[in-house]
């Protein structure tokens, strides 16, 4: 199953999706994350290193066809596949794959075809794919997320954070994306504005799937640079990402 | 036929990939070495399987080991042409053993192996088993076959070394692969999303003008992805071989670009070239003055003899429009044997960008290496007439027989209205453009196009925006 994260920059997508992969790596399934935004600390949160991204392969591989360094007799998307698998962080809980930089000046259509095909048939190798996506509505109109199960939009208390998760919300409907479920997820919300912000929710017409309230530990881990796979099982911000899983996992 | 193969053998594991935490060994990959090797060989005792250093029951979970994968074949009607051949299905076949990962190939193999294969019992004796049934079951003319597992590091480091001396030969052999020796070439419609009409046509001595792909990754994109943008156009009747122009070819152009291209000149700037998409990495661009050809690339950010950059070039002829003079290109395509083939190849070329010429110096005949003039020689066309004069590079011959017969190009597509070239004779004109093939707007249902058309003005006043 697909789970995918998106939302406005900055509302705590990668949090959301890393506290997602913490719950779901103890169940024992195979799980894939994926940080498909360029600009995103997926592989922070997550507290691994990446050596090299898909990106930095799709540039490796230009460069060797255009110098002509790919040996005559073999294939590329062999040679592809095995790099793709090499840019694989693999950890005992879960693997992580990071897109990384966005396309160079010259054609794209050929690589990214291949590496398509390539990622799908890793993700068929694995339960559970969560995948952090990049801010704003460009995966949509790109489809890279249309066979997604189920979307998560975070935003954060923010008229524009708000604004952004209605616009994927109208978005998908448009382009005729049939998530199984699309849910809001309201992030970073003080005690005191819940009543308003839960007001607020209701007025984008999503379904609100759970509300995690500012958590000053979350915002320590941040600054000090720690991972958010450390966050105590039992902080409230972990148990409700746990209870809004429990809802995703219904529409496998 | 498997049943003494303790995991299951079938093409639904086929795309496998086995995680680290489920992993009981890895072999070769880029941790380690490793290499596989098909080769034709006499006296090959059918179904012998042998393992030269520890069997997997005899390794430790969690390490990675060397990896050689050695494949003898015998058969009256096998020629050493098809090892490459053979040994391209090892990667698949491998893969229908559940439990065992394999990617890529040659000497860059990676190899798993998961921990449940192991636990049910599984060895290097029932790869090699499930292997030689799979292969005779594809190629019923491998009479006897008999399978080497290597996992010493010694044994698999001296295998390494004269496998990549097979491999070095087999490379030779593919890069003189050309299109008279397949039936087979593809159609690429890969970029009709941005160009609707076009479609690329791959064969062994044109590559895709993206650069991206090769008649050898178009075969497999086929078989990998059968319901994909790349499929397969038995090339058919041959209509003129120096040109490149088949007749199957030109029935899956005219069907795929929607009846816009009717004909494909694979090898050729001139008559009916090849479209483009805009992805080219390279545009190839008729230079009527001296007859010659020039070529630039997507990186060189100066302007072309022409007066005009790479830019605005490539909108002449994108977007999958024929436009005669013009043709987009792959810089490999200027490593082939076929490089505009039926016009003069590098004889014909009077410009390029130094950065491509340093690159495909070597294939560039030695006598015309320094012929051809590059952005630091000449800037303008008078400065190309007279670098080539000078080096006397092979179009001047072109262009005096010209003098004598007149018009070099015959265009034979039929126009509405074809103007004559006119001839301006005041000295105060300037000549701004020249192009092979113009369209201008008009009205009245008419569409009035210029062909070699050079573009006079009293004044050219240039504008900042």
């Amino acid at each position: 199953m697909i789970i995918a994260v998106s939302g406005k920059g900055g509302t705590g997508k990668t949090m959301f999706s890393s506290a997602m992969v913490k719950i779901l790596a103890k169940t024992g399934k195979d799980i894939l994350a994926i940080d498909a935004d360029p600009d995103s600390n997926f592989p922070e949160a997550l507290g691994v290193d990446v050596d090299k991204t898909v990106g930095d392969v799709r540039e490796e591989l230009k460069k060797d066809t255009a110098s002509g360094n790919i040996p005559a007799g073999t294939n590329k998307w062999d040679i592809l596949d095995y790099k793709i698998m090499e840019s694989v962080v693999e950890t005992p809980d879960f693997d992580l794959l990071v897109m990384g930089r966005p396309e160079g000046s010259g054609c794209y259509c050929a690589v990214n075809n291949m590496l398509r095909k390539i990622i799908e048939t890793i993700s068929f190798n694995y339960d559970i794919i969560i995948i952090d996506t990049e801010a704003g509505l460009e995966h949509l109109s790109r489809r890279t997320t249309q066979n997604v199960d189920v979307m998560m939009v975070v935003t954060d208390p923010s008229h524009r954070g708000m604004l952004t998760a209605q616009r994927i919300g109208e978005l998908a409907k448009e382009l005729d994306i049939n998530f199984k479920k699309l849910f809001l997820v309201l992030n970073r919300i003080k005690y005191e504005d819940e009543a308003l912000i839960r007001q607020k929710a209701t007025e984008t017409g999503l379904e609100l799937g759970g509300l995690i309230y500012e958590d000053p530990l979350i915002s320590k881990f941040d600054r000090e640079g720690i991972s958010l796979i450390e966050l105590p099982d039992d902080s409230d911000s972990i148990k409700e990402v746990a209870n809004i899983v429990k809802k995703a996992l219904k529409f496998q | 036929m498997f049943g003494d193969i303790p995991v299951e053998v079938s093409p639904m594991y086929e795309g496998e990939r086995i995680r680290a935490a489920n992993m009981f060994v890895e072999l070769a990959g880029p941790k380690s070495i490793g290499a596989e090797l098909v080769q034709v060989a006499g006296d090959v005792e059918d179904g012998k399987v042998s393992v030269i250093g520890p069997e997997i029951s005899e390794m430790v979970k969690g390490e990675i080991y060397p990896f050689g994968l050695k494949i003898d074949i015998q058969g009256e009607k096998l020629e050493k042409e098809l090892e490459s051949v053979i040994e391209r299905r090892v990667h698949e076949l491998c893969n229908y053993v559940k439990g065992f990962m394999h990617l890529n190939q040659r000497d860059q193999i990676w190899c798993r192996i998961s921990t449940e294969a192991m636990e049910s019992g599984f060895k290097f004796e029932h790869l090699a088993k499930s292997l030689s049934i799979l292969f005779k079951e594809e190629f019923p003319i491998i009479e006897s076959i008999s399978i080497t597992v290597m996992t010493k590091k010694e044994e698999v480091t001296q295998f390494i070394e004269m496998a990549r001396e097979k491999y070095t030969k087999r490379d030779e052999r593919a890069r003189e692969l050309s299109d008279e020796d397949v039936d087979v070439f593809y159609g690429c419609l890969m970029c009709q999303s941005f160009a609707p009409s076009h479609m690329c046509v791959v064969t062994p001595d044109r590559t895709a003008l993206c650069g991206a792909i090769n008649w050898f990754d178009c075969r497999a994109a086929a078989k990998i992805d059968p319901d994909g943008p790349i499929f397969e156009i038995e090339k058919g009747k041959v209509i003129d071989a120096e040109k490149g122009e088949y007749s199957n070819v030109n029935a899956a152009i005219l069907e795929k670009s929607q009846g816009t291209t009717e004909r494909i000149f694979i090898h050729s700037v001139f008559g009916h070239p090849h479209t483009s998409c805009g992805c080219f990495e390279a545009v190839a661009f008729y230079i009527p003055e001296v007859d010659g050809i020039g070529i630039v690339n997507r990186d060189f950010k100066g302007e072309t003899p022409l007066g005009i950059p790479f830019s605005a070039m490539a909108g002449q002829c994108s977007g999958g429009k024929q436009v005669e003079g013009f043709t987009g290109l792959s810089l490999e395509y200027m490593r082939s044997p076929k490089f505009l083939n039926a016009d003069g190849g590098y004889g014909r070329v009077i410009w390029m960008p130094k950065e491509i010429k340093d690159s495909v110096l070597e294939f560039i005949p030695e006598e015309l290496q320094d012929k051809i003039p590059t952005e630091e020689d000449v800037n303008s066309i008078n400065e190309i007439k007279k670098f080539i004069y000078e080096r006397e590079h092979p179009v001047i011959d072109r262009i005096k027989n010209a003098q004598v017969d007149e018009p070099v190009e015959q265009v034979d597509e039929p126009v509405e209205n074809e103007f004559e070239e006119a001839e301006y004779g005041e000295a105060s004109m300037t000549p701004v453009a020249m192009v092979p093939e113009i369209a201008i707007p008009a009205s009245g249902g008419v569409k009035i196009i210029f062909k070699n058309a050079k573009i006079y003005a009293e004044k050219v006043i240039i504008k900042r925006k």
